[in-house]
């Protein structure tokens, strides 16, 4: 039956070998997988249709901005490029059919948005103001992009030094930009170039390990208030080799409760169509997405 | 720009449109297309989808096809993204060896093992099955389930449980849905193998498709239509036909599928009982839109394959692209489900409206698909807009912009193989529209954790959008990758640098970054520069001072691979004046002769030693006199060939040997693109599906019996398909050609041959320097209108076109090779004519390709060609603008006679001399600029 549907699907043989491997050596499973799929998108259909409308015993929306900070640092410290992809996510535990009205204060910054099918697309075209009927319990309202931001809430400065067969790093964190909110989780990762030996790399402050499949990996948490984080030390290189030709890119980790960075603010969200007044809950949270330094 | 509504409509001045950003009234779009907007119903509330990033995997790629597709389909739907990232898996993984899924468990412990303790255990199956099945005891349902799920689980690790078949049908006779379809399944699984068993299960299945559950029917008559059993087709046609007419939608989107599984076992059996009818009829009229879209697809499916046996069918097919199916189909497109909506917006791209009105309140109505959270949605609807906009160059335009973001957001966010297949999207459209994007590459850096494939791809959108204004920082960002870690990027990005030096104008501080990279004396960025620099130097001699000062330093010893070691023996032969040392360096590798195990490498230490020797003779001689000793004792044959050859030629007379080694060379000016434009014109039409990814059209990675025009292409003998033979064709006609021109270069020639009987990459320049030079002598390529059309920014040079032609025709003409073949046949001659053809057009038809696309440029297009000089043989087609008047033309060449004979076959008889008119007139035009 699998062959039928490739051969459906006019794909060569020989360009999906990998396919074929996999379903050749998985068997039945595949069949399996695939014959009770429908069925079950099904049955989940029933039970929407049952559900409706939901009755809850608690009444509540929770509305949470979700943002990641993708950015690439230059080796002299310059942003290359520095992005934010964000996420509208709505929990929602509503009786009855409730009409909701989410607005931002600066919905200009965003560049590009995805919407949900619930969301209505007039009332957003017109003025910027997200209108739905949610379903019920967890699920993404929006993506958006921002692009072209101008600064990071922390920095990272590496210094790689190389000569006579050894490597000096040093690299040092520390706020730039001060969110207004505690940044937490600020980890450093590296990957070892091959050709080093060994790696005798301290810390100030946090935890340093050196991982099997050669990561460097730093764990800061919060920045202390009194001093700057810093690690340092030297890498061994390979015998015969004088210098290290290429420097390692620091990955950098973190996360911030309570703010979004992109400066997206929530307006107000407004209920209509509920026999109660909910209970209404914001969160924002900023985490760092592919966030690269190079050295 | 993302905020704001886009709306397309036309200015007050009919020639101009332009886009306004502006609120929309409500009934805005138009009497026919009124968008509906019901987000109280409950279908929208259940879609609430999965983040984006499941959207591409595989299981749901596999419940999509058979829920809605099953059996097959007749495109390439977007379905088949999916597919493109298992197996893009497969061939990053080959070329890279950076997945290694043997690697994973679960593969080898899931083969299927021959197990001899497994089969007592089928067998223990098999009689605690055979016990159960008449007990009517409390709790028989909970052991029964238990003994099915082991049976499936048997079945589904490869064990043969066949023999509990007759069983497991008397196990079935359940009001436990849970039992019934773990049945059903085992039942569906096996009966394709056991079709007399099968017959057992007849009975039961068509009981239970008509049970009081709508669930039970359902799943019964999925299994029924699951048996492909060829002989127990006349049980279905009655249960199918009930299910059609089911009051419980999921009946009906099951029997809608099971229509399509029967005319694949018997399509007689699914015509005579007049299902086609009864789809047709559900599709218009249906509540429920994944009945509708069930009935579409398999619609679609049907009267494609019908369309060659009956006239009906056909027309039928045409009459799905008709104005009131698709209008139906766009206002209620809000109510289906992602991939129905796929499905619909696949439709409506075969559609031609009739005006720009027309155009455009489908796009305002659709404007809002670009932010659907689905990003098949997203591409399949980009994919509508620029084909609808063809035509219409400002708005083409427009839409490149309005599709941007989107398409960025697509890349950056969801899966890596996500990002792969948009960016081989964005890719193509860079390819067309560079400009475009040249504000943008930033979003083509590449950060670290990306895969090879995304970078790879990445460092080639860099390469593409590299313009005056970005240059620098994309150099800047790409010699960063030079020093990374991973080397294939690093190699790739240094070539990348390469080819933007070679297309761009100003290369001052390229070439010094390129000079920089040889300093920084690591073995593979060394090897890539000198393959670069070399490339330069035959670009731009003028900065040969600054090169070899640098390449002069480099000890050859420090340079392994054969691909830099012949670029640097290339430079020391062509450069011998300048490098002091040149002779020496020569000799000391000729006295290594017998460790050089590349044939390539070889190769070029001849020619260089020959060339060193012509203008250095003194110091040569002795290693010139080693290297043809040493080349004619050599095993490979072109080596040993050329040396013969160059010692012969010595013989003969030094000054005509220094006219073939040492002739004049003129700067290559452009290096040949490898895909020629009509190759990607294929491509920009097969958006949106694997074409895209693998850069080939589908006929060149489809199986063959899902080739359409390739069919026709056999059935007219040796008439190949334009296009196929434009990859291979094109290239051995240069060769030929270049065989042809005798000594002008034969020292490049010598270079390609010696890379090709190599089979190693550095095979295009030489070839194409020469050949492109021959071109442009004898054929200047007259400008293609469907580039101008896509307004690219560049001034749009209407073509030499007829003066004025009282016929118009559709820029954008589509017939599939079925049709053609089949109107061919029907048609009678409406002219015949012979017509002499002006000796530049003669000239100019080197290639069948030359003549297609120039023809495209008239709005003719061609269904085959082939033949070799001097006979050519052609199928033209082209169609009215206004109408669906179709004209077929069969054109013969003789280039030696100077001769075309034309047979025209048109729709509309009385318009075909006028077409005949047009065509001659297309047709004189050949060949001139």
């Amino acid at each position: 039956m699998l062959e039928k549907q490739l051969t459906g699907h006019r794909v060569d043989r020989s360009i999906c070998a990998w396919f074929w491997e996999q379903v050749i050596s998985q068997g039945d499973s595949f069949k399996v997988q695939c014959e009770q799929h429908p069925s079950r998108c099904h049955s989940i259909l029933c039970s929407m249709e049952d559900n409706r409308p939901e009755k809850h015993t608690n009444n509540e929306v929770y509305v949470d901005l979700v943002e990641e900070m993708d950015a690439i640092i230059n080796s002299d410290g310059a942003l290359v490029k520095c992005e934010i992809h964000g996420e509208v996510q709505v929990n929602s535990h509503l009786s009855g059919l409730p009409d909701l009205t989410l607005s931002f204060a600066n919905p200009s910054i965003l560049n590009d948005v995805r919407f949900h099918p619930c969301v209505r697309f007039r009332p957003w075209e017109s003025h910027q103001i997200l209108s739905f009927v949610p379903p019920d319990g967890q699920f993404k309202l929006m993506s958006y992009r921002v692009k072209k931001l101008k600064s990071t809430p922390i920095y990272v400065k590496p210094q790689v030094t190389s000569d006579s067969g050894i490597c000096r790093i040093s690299v040092m964190v520390g706020i730039r930009n001060d969110p207004g909110k505690t940044i937490d989780s600020i980890t450093v990762q590296f990957q070892l170039p091959p050709c080093v030996l060994s790696a005798d790399l301290t810390s100030n402050h946090g935890a340093v390990n050196i991982l099997a499949n050669k990561t460097c990996s730093w764990s800061i948490g919060r920045i202390p208030k009194d001093k700057a984080p810093s690690m340092s030390g030297t890498l061994t290189l390979e015998t015969g080799l004088e210098r290290l030709r290429v420097f390692p890119t620091f990955q950098v980790g973190f996360k911030v409760m309570g703010v979004a960075l992109s400066g997206l603010q929530i307006d107000k969200l407004d209920l209509k169509n509920l026999p109660n007044r909910p209970y209404k809950g914001f969160r924002a949270l900023t985490r760092a997405g592919e966030f690269d330094v190079r050295s | 720009m993302g905020l704001e509504r886009h709306c397309w409509v036309q200015t007050e001045s009919p020639l101009k449109y332009e886009k306004k950003c502006c609120p929309l009234s409500p009934d805005f779009g138009g009497d026919f297309i009124r968008p509906l907007l019901n987000s109280s119903s409950p279908f929208i509330r259940f879609t609430s989808s999965k983040p984006i990033s499941s959207l591409f995997t595989g299981d749901r790629f596999l419940s999509a096809s058979i829920e809605y597709n099953d059996g097959s389909s007749s495109s390439i739907s977007p379905l088949s993204f999916s597919f493109a990232f298992s197996t893009l898996r497969s061939s990053v993984e080959s070329n890279d060896g950076i997945w290694n899924s043997r690697s994973d468990p679960d593969f080898d412990n899931s083969h299927p093992k021959p197990n001899s303790t497994r089969k007592g255990e089928v067998s223990d199956l098999k009689m605690q099955l055979r016990q159960l099945a008449g007990s009517r005891a409390p709790g028989t349902d909970d052991s029964k389930r238990e003994l099915f799920k082991k049976v499936i689980s048997y079945m589904t690790i490869g064990i043969d449980v066949s023999s509990v078949f007759s069983e497991m049908v008397m196990c079935s006779a359940t009001s436990d849905i849970v039992l019934k379809k773990m049945c059903y399944l085992y039942v569906g699984n096996h009966a394709k193998y056991n079709p007399d068993l099968a017959l057992l299960t007849i009975n039961f299945l068509q009981k239970d498709c008509k049970d009081e559950d709508p669930m039970i029917r359902g799943l019964a008559l999925r299994s029924l239509c699951s048996l492909r059993v060829a002989n127990l087709v006349e049980y279905l046609v009655g249960p199918l036909g009930l299910g059609l007419k089911d009051g419980n939608s999921y009946v009906r989107t099951v029997a809608t599928v099971g229509v399509l599984k029967l005319y694949h076992i018997s399509s007689a059996t699914c015509v005579d009982a007049d299902f086609p009818t009864m789809l047709k009829h559900l599709m218009l009229s249906d509540p429920d839109t994944q009945v509708v879209a069930n009935c579409l697809s398999a619609l679609q499916e049907i009267w494609s394959l019908e369309a060659s046996k009956s006239e009906e069918a056909s027309r039928e097919k045409e009459a799905l692209l008709s104005k009131p199916v698709v209008y139906y189909f766009l206002n209620r497109i809000k109510e289906f489900s992602e991939w129905a909506q796929c499905l619909v917006l696949e439709l409506v791209a075969k559609y031609v409206p009739s005006d720009s009105n027309e155009i455009f309140d489908v796009m305002n109505l659709l404007e809002d698909r670009l932010q659907h959270a689905n990003g098949a949605v997203v591409l399949a609807t980009i994919k509508l807009f620029l084909q609808l906009t063809l035509s219409m160059t400002d708005v083409h335009q427009q839409v490149y912009e309005r599709i941007k973001a989107p398409l960025l957001t697509l890349v950056s966010s969801g899966s890596p193989e996500q990002s792969y297949a948009v960016l081989s999207h964005l890719h193509l459209l860079v390819t067309r529209a560079p400009m475009l994007f040249s504000s943008d590459y930033k979003h083509f850096y590449c950060q670290y954790n990306e895969p090879f494939y995304v970078k790879k791809l990445k460092l080639e959108m860099l390469t593409a959008l590299a313009s005056e204004s970005n240059t620098y920082e994309i150099v800047t960002e790409l010699c960063e990758y030079a020093a990374n870690v991973d080397i294939p990027i690093a190699r790739e990005s240094i070539r990348a640098v390469g080819k933007i030096a070679l297309q761009q104008y100003d290369v001052n501080a390229i070439v010094d970054r390129l000079l920089q990279f040889l300093e920084m004396e690591k073995d593979y960025v060394t090897a890539e520069t000198l393959v670069l620099v070399k490339d330069l130097l035959r670009k731009y001699p003028q900065w040969s001072h600054d090169c070899i000062a640098v390449v002069g330093n480099i000890s050859s010893k420090n340079v392994q691979e054969p691909k830099a070691k012949a670029a640097l023996i290339w430079m020391l032969g062509e450069y011998a004046q300048d490098m002091q040392d040149a002779p020496y360096v020569l000799e000391s590798l000729i006295d290594n002769w017998e460790d050089e195990y590349s044939a390539e490498v070889r190769l070029h230490l001849l020619t260089a030693v020959m060339k060193c020797f012509l203008r250095r003779p003194p110091e040569t001689q002795k290693a010139l006199g080693d290297a043809l000793a040493a080349g004619i004792a050599d095993f490979h044959q072109d080596v040993h060939d050329r040396a013969l050859f160059y010692y012969r030629l010595l013989q003969y007379n030094v000054s005509v040997a220094e006219r073939v080694v040492n002739p004049p060379k003129q700067a290559v000016s452009v290096f040949a693109d490898p895909q020629n434009s009509e190759i990607k014109d294929r491509i920009f039409d097969e958006f949106n599906s694997l074409s895209v990814v693998y850069q080939k059209p589908s006929y060149m990675f489809t199986d063959k019996e899902h080739r359409g025009p390739f069919v026709f292409s056999e059935e007219l003998g040796n008439l190949s398909i334009g296009v196929e033979s434009a990859s291979n064709v094109v290239s051995t006609q240069m060769l030929e050609a270049n065989d042809n021109d005798l000594l002008l270069s034969t020292s490049e020639k010598e270079e390609s041959r010696g890379a090709s009987s190599n089979g190693s990459a550095y095979n295009a320049p030489s070839t194409d320097g020469s050949s492109n030079q021959l071109l442009a002598t004898h054929s200047p390529q007259p400008s293609m209108a469907i580039d101008d059309l896509l307004g690219l920014g560049l001034p749009v040079a209407p073509n030499p076109a007829p003066s004025p032609p009282p016929l118009k025709l559709n820029a954008r003409a589509v017939l599939d090779p079925s049709t053609f073949q089949q109107k061919w046949r029907q048609l009678p001659i409406s002219v015949s004519q012979e017509y002499s053809m002006n000796p530049q057009g003669v000239a100019a038809l080197t290639t069948p390709q030359s003549l297609l696309q120039h023809m495209q440029g008239n709005y003719i297009q061609c269904i085959a060609s082939g033949g070799q000089a001097p006979n050519f043989k052609f199928f033209f087609f082209a169609q009215k603008a206004e109408e669906s008047s179709t004209f077929l033309v069969e054109c013969v060449i003789n280039s030696a006679s100077c001769m075309a004979q034309l047979k025209i076959k048109a729709d509309d008889q009385s318009t075909s001399q006028a077409f005949a008119a047009l065509f001659q007139s297309a047709l004189s035009t050949f060949g001139m600029t």
